[in-house]
């Protein structure tokens, strides 16, 4: 009984239309849940019809009018087959068919069907015209230097953008099948002899893996293909800059292209990758090693001042000099809440103010820093709420966490700091300690795209330190970083580079 | 049983990480009372004696990785069955796996000790031994690339620990070494004894030595390790013998601990607050370490999975901890680990290996003679 059905089932997808005009549009009504800006033209002439269908909210009007209508008009004859209809067109994009389950997947995609009656086939023309905005500035990686251009939602758009910027025939762009009930157009990008195959394949098979009705946006996607989702870190990383990507290409890195989505996904991203810029390649390598090891430190600041500061407060005071514990409990000393609660208020204050100036229009957007100004300024220790040196280290904790470039991880950052401040009130020192170890031996867990998260920490590459913890100067990264395993390991030649002239040759 | 182990490739971990691993296995909690048990034996030599432990040590490392070296890619528990049989190396596997489990055990109750002592004389045992036993458990169940990976950053996480020895040295007086050598040799001997239980830790090699890629190098790197515990061993005595007075050193617990409360910084002072709380940082890699080798014996002797293993040893450890209430008990619990340890470190595995060296050099001429023949 199974097998008749599932016969059936396979039958259906199968199913070639009628060859009666009339017959086809009721078909294709039907099949399209009678939507209202289905449109039919037929054409009739010497007693033949023609008829176009499509979904007139799709198609670009002066494309059907000019080159499918108008070319039919006036080149139609009565003997006409579908090949000379097909010769007539002046469209790049044809092809023929009588599969109706097709026929309804390219109308949605904004194709137009022309049908000759009697013809045992008809033409799918590609007219489509898709809302897309123009080229923009990055936003959410706002940059100082380098290129300014970002991806936008149009899927064409963003492979020429990357076709332009990396001239290289390996460059591959894949096509991928979701098994979703709204199809999504999904694109592997790699550099063919650079990267590792079996990254590629880890990408290709768990997005073909996939079995969702719906992937609203890449960083939907790479949270659905990484291996743990119970973690607060991002395992794979997002990005709006071209040059972002193409930079990663050549080291090796694969990234995963979607329509509609103005970001790309892309992999292997360990830990530290969250913290690099662009901008630290576009600057000369002391700047940019400056720059890296001030968001490091910047984030392990962020991560610890707080807790440090109620650890102290609660239990550890001798830590503290008499002369500076004098001044800390002036400052304390009108407040009458323990250290914990102080501290979790003033950082649930600062993460609200964040969040309603995110969530303002920018028009109103001005107001939050002047609520922020009273709120979180002399106001609140005035009023005995918190002390002064607290609101310095709450400060410095939050500007810590937005020193990085990755918004996503500044906000894992920003939330990891709530449960080690809840244990530095139960434990002190003690307590931070054993959020450290845990946060420590997470990320040891962790992997991205099967490579190891910590990498180049843990397992130790002292090569790819330059690239993503410190930063050398360019004529010692002459190799591809070994995270990405990459197939061509050599960037240029080492020999060119490390020669070295005698003085006055 | 088999023998040899043969783990996928993915799971294996590269020698070099063995310097960090065992450095870190043998650095625990032994090293901040080190200084005071050796010196209550060898006196102002006691440097020389932690030098000359150490230096038996790099020795027993090597009768290990001879022994280790006749078999592709065994661990002890292989080697044990391979040698005695299925019974009595069985026996021996299970008296092992109370060992590493006691190990376990020791660690953090006398790390607990110390965090009682110096910074929450009320902090009930079994709150902080269930948080460390659930790290050490959350660990081991990453398996051993994140056991090993943990003693790695351990290792570099700590390394500036050392350098704080520099203060107390501003302190020291050297005389207090002079006349070098003035102590016999009996009391020598007994110093090293005493500071093997601060050593031990390498013997785990013979559990990760499987594990490791390339295994010709795996006595370098063990070696390496194991020579700057002694080096860093050495230069603690000495530095506590020249920062004590004669009498204070032997009254001293945790002479480590103490010479750290002189550190003074401008914004921080008493910094043994800040040592005692980072000290976790190298518990709990220790802990893990063992209770990896530990659990492992849950599935090459048992037969039951790894994981049932490491649940099995960390609620035991825990549920042991409520035993233990005063100071002479824990001390009673260390010295009978470090009697045992002293005799399965050290003793056993040099007799093991001269043994297995044997039987294979035996095999060997047996072989070669039925060839010729």
């Amino acid at each position: 009984m199974f097998k008749w059905r599932s016969d059936r089932k396979q039958a259906e997808e199968h199913k070639s239309h009628s060859l009666d005009v009339d017959e086809l549009k009721k078909q294709l009504e039907e099949e399209l849940a009678s939507c209202s800006d289905i449109s039919f033209r037929t054409i009739k002439k010497d007693g033949k019809k023609i008829l176009t269908s499509f979904l007139s909210s799709l198609i670009d009007k002066s494309s059907l009018d000019e080159f499918i209508l108008q070319s039919l008009q006036t080149n139609f004859s009565k003997s006409m087959t579908v090949e000379e209809v097909a010769q007539i067109l002046p469209i790049a994009q044809l092809s023929a068919s009588n599969q109706l389950k097709e026929i309804v997947e390219s109308i949605i995609e904004g194709s137009v069907y022309i049908y000759v009656e009697g013809e045992p086939c008809g033409l799918l023309a590609n007219v489509s015209k898709t809302a897309e905005r123009s080229l923009e500035k990055a936003e959410t990686e706002a940059l100082v230097y380098g290129p300014k251009i970002s991806f936008t939602e149009s899927l064409p758009i963003n492979v020429n953008i990357l076709r332009s910027n990396v001239k290289d025939a390996k460059l591959c762009f894949e096509d991928i099948e979701v098994s979703t009930r709204v199809k999504a157009r999904i694109k592997i990008v790699y550099i063919k002899d650079i990267a590792d195959p079996n990254n590629v394949e880890t990408f290709r098979q768990r997005i073909s893996n996939l079995k969702v009705d719906y992937i609203p946006d890449t960083t939907v996607l790479g949270q659905l293909i990484e291996n743990n989702s119970w973690s607060v870190f991002p395992q794979l990383m997002t990005t709006e800059l071209p040059d972002r990507i193409s930079i990663g290409l050549l080291s090796g890195k694969v990234a995963v292209l979607m329509d509609r989505s103005p970001a790309a996904l892309y992999g292997p991203t360990p830990f530290f990758t969250f913290f690099e810029s662009t901008e630290d390649i576009y600057m000369r390598w002391n700047m940019a090693f400056f720059l890296r090891m001030l968001r490091l430190s910047a984030i392990f600041l962020s991560v610890l001042l707080t807790p440090a500061y109620v650890s102290v407060l609660t239990y550890h005071y001798e830590v503290i000099p008499s002369p500076l514990l004098v001044s800390l409990g002036q400052s304390r000393a009108n407040v009458p809440f323990p250290p914990v609660f102080e501290a979790l208020l003033l950082e649930f204050i600062i993460e609200m103010l964040r969040e309603a100036g995110a969530r303002l229009p920018t028009k109103v957007g001005q107001t939050m820093g002047i609520v922020g100004g009273i709120v979180i300024g002399q106001a609140a220790v005035d009023a005995g709420f918190t002390s002064n040196i607290l609101i310095i280290i709450i400060a410095l904790s939050a500007l810590g966490s937005f020193t990085t470039p990755s918004y996503l991880m500044g906000t894992a950052i920003r939330i990891i700091r709530f449960p080690i401040i809840i244990l530095a009130g139960f434990w002190g020192g003690i307590g931070i300690m054993v959020a450290f170890c845990f946060f420590l031996i997470h990320l040891l867990k962790l992997d991205s795209l099967g490579r190891p998260y910590l990498s180049p920490a843990y397992p130790l590459r002292l090569s790819d330190l330059g690239y993503s913890m410190f930063r050398y100067p360019l004529e010692y990264l002459s190799k591809r970083p070994v995270t990405n395993q990459p197939v061509d390991n050599d960037r240029f030649p080492v020999k060119k580079a490390k020669q070295k002239k005698d003085v006055d040759e | 049983m088999k023998v040899n182990l043969h783990p996928r490739t993915g799971l294996l971990f590269n020698a070099y990480l063995l310097m960090f691993f065992i450095h870190k296995v043998q650095t625990g909690v032994g090293i901040v009372g080190l200084p005071r048990i050796v010196y209550l034996d060898s006196k102002h030599d006691a440097w020389i004696s932690v030098f000359l432990a150490g230096v038996i040590t790099g020795i027993v490392i090597w009768a290990m990785f001879i022994m280790l070296k006749q078999y592709d890619s065994a661990d002890l528990y292989g080697i044990q069955v391979d040698m005695f049989g299925k019974w009595l190396g069985n026996l021996l596997n299970i008296i092992y796996m109370v060992y590493l489990s006691a190990c376990f055990f020791a660690i953090f109750m006398n790390y607990i000790e110390i965090v009682q002592v110096w910074i929450f004389p009320n902090l009930p045992t079994w709150q902080l031994s269930l948080v460390l036993i659930a790290l050490s458990v959350y660990a081991v169940q990453g398996g051993v690339r994140v056991v090993v990976g943990l003693a790695f950053l351990a290792v570099l996480g700590t390394l500036w620990l050392a350098a704080v020895l520099i203060v107390p040295m501003k302190y020291a007086d050297s005389t207090h070494l002079f006349p070098i050598l003035n102590v016999d040799i009996k009391h020598l001997i007994k110093g090293m004894y005493g500071s093997s239980l601060s050593m031990m830790g390498f013997e785990l090699l013979m559990f990760f030595y499987p594990f490791i890629k390339d295994k010709k190098n795996t006595l370098l790197y063990a070696q390496i390790g194991n020579l700057y515990t002694t080096i860093l061993f050495s230069i603690v005595t000495l530095v506590s013998i020249m920062f004590f007075a004669e009498d204070s050193l032997a009254r001293t617990i945790w002479p480590v601990l103490s010479m750290f409360k002189i550190v003074r910084l401008p914004n921080l002072e008493r910094f043994e607050f800040i040592a005692v709380s980072f000290w976790m940082l190298i518990i709990v890699p220790n802990m893990s370490a063992y209770l990896w080798a530990a659990s492992k014996g849950f599935s090459r002797v048992i037969n039951l999975k790894q994981k049932h293993g490491i649940w099995f040893i960390g609620i035991l450890g825990w549920a042991l901890a409520f035993f233990v209430h005063t100071r002479s008990q824990m001390n009673a619990v260390t010295d009978y680990v470090a009697k045992m340890g002293f005799v399965l470190a050290f003793c056993y595995p040099v007799m093991l290996s001269a043994l297995v060296f044997m039987k294979k050099r035996f095999m060997r001429r047996k072989a070669d003679n039925a060839q010729g023949s």
